[in-house]
Order: C-alpha cells, then structure tokens, then sequence
C-alpha cells in the first residue's frame, strides 16, 4: 500500500516539474529578461487582484494556444509525420524526467523505495536513450513541413546533435568511471561526503571539465541559446516549427521546457549532489532530524519576513488603481497562515517525537525540497544564460562541438581513468 | 595624424576560452536583474497607461489642431498650401465665402483622414497663416471605427494647444 502512494507521489512529482512548470518557466522567461534588460516584463493580466507577478499571462497563453485553429497547411503531404512530430518531442522530453531521483532510498517498514517517477535500473542509460531520441521529432516536424526554413532548421538540428551527443556521452563515462554506477541513486549518494573537511564532493568538484564539458552539451541538447540554431528565427523565420500552430506549437514548446527541466535536474544529480543537503548526508539528517526540524523552524518566517516586505516595497499601488496593494495584502495574510500552520506541525513533530517511518518520510520531504531549490537555480542559469549569450554561428558551433569538446571529453576520460586505476 | 593601433582581440588563450567573457557577461546581466528586483524602481520603462511621459517637447508632432483668433473663429484661409504639400493626401478642404473683419475666404469643412496621415508636418510648414499646428500632444489617438479618425473642423478646432509643452 505505502509503496503504491509512493509511487504515484513520485510519478505526480516527475510531471509536475517536467510539464506542469512550462507556465512557470515562460513567466520566468519573461520576466527575468525583462528585469535583465531595465524593463519590467508582463505583469498586468489578472484575476481579479491577482497578477502572482504576472505567471496568469503564461496561463493565459496556454489557453489560447489550446483554443486556437489546429491548422494543417494544404501543402504537407505527410500529415502522420507532421502531426507526430510534436508529440515525439513532447513525449521524450518529458520521458527523460523519469529516472531522476528525488530522495535518497526511502524505507517504509523495512521495505525499499526507490524515489523516482519509473523505479528502473537503466539509470543514466535512459536519459541517454530518450534525450538524443527528442531530436527525431525536431527533424521530422522540419521535414514533413515542406518548408525550406523548417528543413533547414531540423538539418541545423541533426548536424548538432551528432556533434554534442558525442561529447555529452563522453563526459557522461568519465562520470561513470569515477562514480562506479550507472544509477543515479548511487551516483548522488557518492556525492555525499566532503573532502579536505569543508568542500562538498559534489560532481562539479571531482570532475570539473566533465561538469563543464555536460553543461555545455546539455545546453546544446535542449536546443536553447547560445546553441539555439535549429530555431534561429533571425535567419530561418522560426526554424522547425515554422508551421506549426496552435497546440501543435505548443507542445514543441511544452517540450522545449520539459527538455529544459530535465536537463537541469540531471545537471544537479550529476554534478551539483543532486537532492544532498550540503554537508549533511542522509544518515546525519536522519539521525539529527529534531535539530533540522528546529533549523527549519527558525529560517522559514525569516524567509516569509523578507519576501513579505519585498513584496510589500514593489507591488505597490500605479496610479488610481489600488488593486496591487489589495493583492499584497491577500498574499502576505496567505504565505503567514501557510507558514504558521507548518510550523505548528513541526513543532507537533518536535513534542510528540517521529516514529522511524515517520523520521523516514521526513528526510525524504526535505531532500525533496533541496532537489526542487537546487533544479529551480539550475532553471534559472539556463534562463539567464539564454539572455545573456549570443548565438553562435553554425560554423563555431560545429567547431566547438567537434574540435573542442570531444577531444577535451577524451583526455577527461583517460585522465580519470588513470586516476582511478592508480589511486585503487 | 599618427598611425592608431587597433587592439584585436580573439587570439590571446584566454579569448578561446570563451568562457571567461561569458562569465563576464553574465555578472553584468545578473547585476540588472538583482538592482531591478530589489526595487522595482530602478526599471527604465513606465508603466504606461498610468504614468504618462513627460518629455513632449516644441518639436514633438501630434494629432492636428487648427488656430483660432481671439473671438474663437478660425485663421485658416482655405488656401489649399496645406493640402498641397501633404505627401500622403489626407488633407480634404471644401471653401466658402467669409463675410467677417477677418478674412474673405474660409473653409466650410476641414477634414484630416488620420488614418492616411503619416505626421511628416509638412501642412505646418506649408500654411502661410499660421493657422494648422501639430502641438496637441497627443501621441495616441484611437478609434473604434475607420470614420472616427476622419477628423472634422470642429474637431479640429477643439483641440488645444498641450499643457505639457513649456
């Protein structure tokens, strides 16, 4: 029974965050942008008081993506292909999002959960497997298009992706060889630990080319700038999705985002400890839980303090209209209540003591959370990548991915190799 | 005029790194984004349809207003200078006999067709008694239906000149 709910809570977890997140990430998009270049970005469309900072525009947008006319050019002979192509990126996008782990093992009356949406043993292998099959769908919406922009933009797409699987791949064995496993579970036990006393042994730290060498892959992977070519709309008006509408768009950019998502979780599992707490491995969460519950208990109306009184400062009133205020004050009264009826549970925890599922479950929860604050800032560098890089032209790209990258990816390999025959 | 040598750049190691510049370049947004979201403030855009701008000036060309003199009659002539000089033809005068001290001549009906309008300015130049003028101010003017940006005389005429303007 317990081991049903943990799944379907895992599967809940993995579709949220590989498809449930696009509106939050489109509104991240736009906003941070905007904050980046001096202008404030969307932030008028609302319910009623509620603008949430403007995440209801991206709301919005899925709606009317979804009631727009599906409209299939007359001029497209292979309809089946056009009509899958979006539905193969969306699908392995969201697929890959399968095998991360969002907590370490978790026991349940002495029985083993594995905390991920498809509890397999492929491991990293799968990531592989369904990251570099996305790209199909890509190649065949630009073929099927029958449209010199979109064969264009899916030919960008193919010539990239052979140039950056390789490397990728490659960065990823020297990962292999230096965790010992192809398990991501194992691979973000492994970095827990610190070496020389305050370091934590995170990916980034034992393998720092690797680490480098996969960000800029996975970069290239979701086909997001500075590697985003295949879309290029300065030279190839759209690239693939020329034309492409309505929810058929939409998935390629639901895709887009669940590439995104999912890029960054296996960016944080690799290399940056994945759901570990930064010196404070599971058995020492589990063995302290009363101290965390207490550290939890002081930091969070810290953190409600400083965000309410940020947003008390910017979401202020324009002109006549004093429904930004109306809505701070709604929000501010929400995120307190929120915040006083966790702590009145964990101080409940705290009197009445957790039982071992129940220290169990609660390191999971918090492991949880370290993993979603980790992906968010993952999520983030992507987006603030993307707004700040230029594209590369087609010719560097090639140039990078071939003359630097694979070569820098093999000398990694036999580098760590040698490291790990030698130390043993 | 001594020779000036111009730096190139993208040889040295640290250039083909191309990471140091990105990282460079990210400090610079990521310091935008932080300044901007401590106070909302420090944003270089207005929120618009609440905050107008401010900084119309004597230059700035507007929506059409036609001069009147003291007594609220109007100082165009209907000589037909502006209609001739504008390059998008928008200009529709119909002329009538004027029968006070003024002048002889007026115009029974002045029509500016704002939709074919391209705000060039030239029926300003070309009016020989100062009697059009662009310092409205109005930068946004808008309409339900095509008609309504046809603007007639008394239309015209209404418009005054924009507080805004020293």
């Amino acid at each position: 029974m317990s081991s049903t709910i943990i799944i379907i809570v895992n599967i809940v977890i993995a579709v949220l965050l590989a498809v449930g997140l696009t509106p939050l990430f489109v509104w991240w998009e736009r906003r941070v942008s905007g904050l980046m270049q001096d202008r404030s970005g969307p932030n008028r469309c609302n319910i009623g008081p509620f603008r949430l900072g403007g995440l209801i525009q991206s709301f919005a947008d899925m709606l009317k993506l979804v009631f727009k006319e599906d409209f299939t050019p007359s001029h497209i002979r292979y309809k089946f292909f056009f009509t899958v192509a979006p539905v193969i990126v969306f699908l392995c996008s969201f697929l890959t999002f399968a095998v991360i782990p969002f907590a370490d093992v978790l026991v349940i009356d002495g029985k083993e959960n594995i905390m991920q949406a498809i509890p397999n043993q492929l491991g990293i292998m799968w990531f592989i497997a369904f990251a570099g099959l996305s790209v199909y769908g890509i190649i065949l919406g630009g073929y099927s298009s029958g449209n010199k922009y979109g064969l264009l933009g899916s030919i960008r797409a193919s010539a990239q992706v052979i140039s950056y699987e390789a490397a990728m791949g490659l960065a990823i064995i020297s990962m292999i060889i230096s965790y010992g496993s192809i398990h991501l579970t194992d691979m973000v036990n492994a970095q827990s630990g610190t070496y020389l006393g305050f370091i934590p042994m995170w990916g980034i730290f034992v393998q720092p080319l690797a680490a480098i060498i996969f960000i800029v892959c996975s970069f290239a992977e979701t086909n997001r700038a500075p590697f985003d070519l295949a879309e290029g709309e300065s030279e190839l008006v759209a690239g693939y999705h020329t034309e492409y509408s309505a929810m058929k768009f939409g998935l390629f950019q639901v895709g887009e985002y669940a590439a995104m998502s999912a890029s960054s979780a296996l960016i944080v599992t690799l290399f940056f400890g994945g759901y570990q707490i930064p010196w404070l491995d599971t058995q020492a969460i589990q063995s302290n839980i009363n101290y965390v519950i207490l550290a939890i208990i002081i930091i969070l109306p810290l953190k409600i303090f400083f965000f309410t009184r940020w947003m008390k400062k910017n979401n202020k009133a324009i002109g006549e209209n004093k429904s930004r205020e109306k809505e701070t004050k709604i929000l501010t009264v929400a995120f307190w209540s929120i915040c006083f009826v966790l702590i009145a549970l964990l101080i409940s925890f705290l009197i009445t003591g957790l039982g071992t599922n129940g220290v169990n479950i609660t390191t999971a929860v918090i492991q949880v959370g370290t993993f979603l604050i980790k992906f968010f800032m993952m999520a983030f560098v992507y987006i603030w990548v993307r707004w700040t890089v230029l594209r590369f032209r087609y010719d560097q790209l090639q140039m990078l991915g071939w003359k630097v990258l694979i070569p820098l990816a093999l000398l990694n390999i036999v580098v760590t190799a040698i490291i790990v025959v030698v130390g043993k | 005029m001594a020779i000036k040598v111009v730096p190139r750049y993208g040889k040295s190691f640290k250039d083909k790194l191309y990471l140091p510049a990105i990282a460079g370049g990210m400090k610079t947004t990521f310091k935008h984004f932080i300044k901007n979201l401590s106070d909302i403030d420090n944003l270089k855009t207005m929120q618009y349809p609440e905050v107008q701008p401010t900084d119309l000036n004597e230059r700035y060309r507007g929506v059409h207003r036609l001069t009147k003199f003291d007594d609220g009659t109007e100082k165009c002539v209907a000589c037909y200078m502006c209609a001739t000089a504008c390059p998008a033809e928008c200009i529709f005068i119909e002329a009538e006999e004027r029968f006070d001290e003024h002048n002889e001549k007026r115009p029974k009906e002045f029509k500016i067709d704002l939709l074919e309008c391209v705000f060039c300015g030239y029926c300003v130049e070309a009016c020989p008694c100062d009697a059009i003028r662009m310092d409205t101010g109005i930068f946004s003017f808008t309409g339900s239906k095509r008609e309504d940006f046809v603007l007639d005389k008394k239309a015209l005429m209404a418009n005054e000149r924009a507080k805004d303007l020293k």
